[in-house]
């Protein structure tokens, strides 16, 4: 079980790759601010802007970069506890072209396999499966 | 004392407010013995079952007398129609409601599933004691519902697995409910 190596890959009949990976933590999203200095729809004035200039580099690269990955470092931890604490799995279906689309199962320790199992019999034949020993959840927004 | 103190924190409402509506209801457990089968014993069965609904989900909560705002509006709309039920099944016309209430949100806590799972074992064995039989085919669907729910049953589930046990049981429920009504009306057990 990992959370950077695929349990299984499967090629569905369309010629879709899906890759399965099973893990039983559930990393937090990354969730970005607003970048930049905001709202100009009331129109620029050039040599304010050129000041503004490192003050707005410096909000982008906080809003896009290290809040989110502050906020990410900071929820790791307790969502690999939570993970570790449970005996709860969850398995992704991972497709990367031509859109990236992620469909997520949850499972119990034990049931992996057989799930599995199911799932990749359905996307071989281009179909999301609802195995009985799991929960569907549906499509992921990342 | 901590559970407590959380819970009173987060707003919490303490059980005694629920006491009022289900005074109302108390007789539920002791009518439905007493009737024979027929429409009044069916709503006499229908109250004593939102009686017993309302009863665990209160009695599995885990802070005492404290129990979160939403179990106590679903046990409060319970108790009621419970007390509807009564009046159905003593005095005749009325509406028996088609099933138990609703839950506003769809993914339910720990304690909350105790008290439902409680709930549908104890409706299960009124009806197994009734039919005379624990494995009647009529409750093969309930059984159903159980085994699901025991299937995915573990500590610290995550949201995903509470809301796909919580739909089992209010499944169950509205099962075990449904399947009361009719026993006791028609008088098939």
């Amino acid at each position: 079980m990992g959370l950077f190596r695929p349990a299984r890959t499967v090629t569905g009949p369309d010629g879709d790759y899906w890759e399965l990976y099973v893990s039983k933590t559930a990393l937090p999203s990354w969730r970005q601010g607003r970048g930049g200095a905001g709202d100009f729809a009331g129109g620029f004035d050039a040599r304010f802007d050129l000041l503004e200039l490192p003050l707005m580099v410096a909000s982008a690269v906080w809003g896009l970069l290290i809040a989110p990955l502050l906020r990410f470092v900071v929820l790791l931890p307790v969502a690999v506890v939570r993970g570790r604490r449970s005996r709860a799995v969850r398995i992704e279906a991972v497709r990367s072209y031509p859109a990236r689309e992620v469909f997520l199962w949850t499972t119990i320790d034990g049931r992996v396999e057989l799930v599995l199992d199911e799932i990749v019999a359905g996307l071989a034949a281009g179909k999301i499966v609802h195995p009985e020993g799991a929960v569907y959840s549906g499509r992921e927004s990342d | 004392m901590l559970e407590r103190l959380l819970a009173w924190l987060r707003g919490d409402v303490s059980a005694s407010a629920l006491d009022r509506e289900r005074n109302r209801c108390v007789d539920a457990y002791d009518l439905v013995e007493q009737l024979p089968n027929g429409a009044a014993r069916a709503a006499a069965w229908a109250a004593f079952a939102l009686q017993t609904y309302a009863d665990k989900l209160v009695a599995a909560a885990a802070a005492p007398p404290y129990v979160p705002e939403e179990t106590v509006a679903l046990a409060l709309a319970s108790y009621r129609l419970a007390a509807d039920c009564l009046e159905v099944a003593r005095n005749g016309g009325g509406v028996v409601p088609p099933a138990p209430p609703r839950w506003r949100t769809p993914v339910r806590s720990h304690d909350q599933l105790v008290g439902m799972r409680q709930a549908l074992d104890a409706l299960h064995t009124y009806l197994a004691f009734e039919l005379h039989d624990e494995h009647a085919p009529e409750l093969a669907r309930l059984d159903a519902r159980r085994s699901a729910v025991d299937g995915f049953w573990i500590e610290h589930a995550p949201p995903e697995i509470r809301g796909a046990i919580g739909d089992a049981l209010v499944v169950g429920i509205d099962e075990a409910y449904a399947l009361g009504r009719r026993l006791f009306e028609t008088g098939e057990s």
